[in-house]
């Protein structure tokens, strides 16, 4: 079973699952094997699920949670949410809820 | 019909998917340890040529680029 980060929520998708396109948000992506599970971070993407069950995950990056530092994480909390304060056009304002949004998710994947 | 399906805040604040989709990816390589940090953030290195077309004729190209002239 592998656990997808959906723009709609965290979707769990087993082997014979109907075929759908799911827009993902950056989250944790879970591969459970037997005991096993393997725990990835989605920047954003799409995943295709196909009929034959296949589940095809496009993304731009997804990396091994173990890769990822948390005190780069902290800091880049802190850094956006700085920059909200300080942004004035919409641009600016949008690119520091990406931050914020993206480094909260980070953390709660590092964490959960 | 998916009219009752909110826009994205980027989109409403004029960025595109892909914009939105390769920040989101700059922010993550940045969170990396090393030295997957360093390997990743050469996958954001660019470099292309890029000419206007005028009367059926291309005019001088500009070219951006990450890499050194040399």
């Amino acid at each position: 079973m592998v656990i997808i980060p959906a723009t709609s929520g965290q979707m769990g998708v087993l082997p014979g699952h109907m075929a759908s396109i799911a827009e993902l948000k950056p989250g944790l992506l879970s591969v459970h094997e037997g005991n096993s599970v393997s725990k990835y971070f989605v920047s954003s993407g799409f995943a295709f699920i196909h009929a034959n069950s296949v589940t095809d995950i496009i993304a731009v990056e997804a990396v091994p949670i173990d890769r990822i530092d948390p005190s780069l994480v902290q800091q880049g909390l802190a850094e956006f949410n700085q920059k909200l304060n300080t942004a004035s056009t919409d641009l600016e304002k949008a690119e520091a809820q990406i931050g914020i949004t993206l480094h909260t998710a980070l953390n709660l994947a590092l964490t959960g | 019909m998916a009219s009752n399906v909110a826009v994205p805040f980027w989109r409403s604040a004029g960025m595109t998917y892909i914009t939105y989709s390769n920040i989101c990816a700059n922010m993550v390589r940045n969170c990396l340890k090393e030295p997957y940090r360093s390997e990743a953030l050469t996958r954001e290195k660019v470099h292309f040529s890029v000419s206007k077309w005028k009367d059926g004729k291309p005019e001088k190209p500009v070219i951006r680029s990450d890499t050194p002239e040399d």
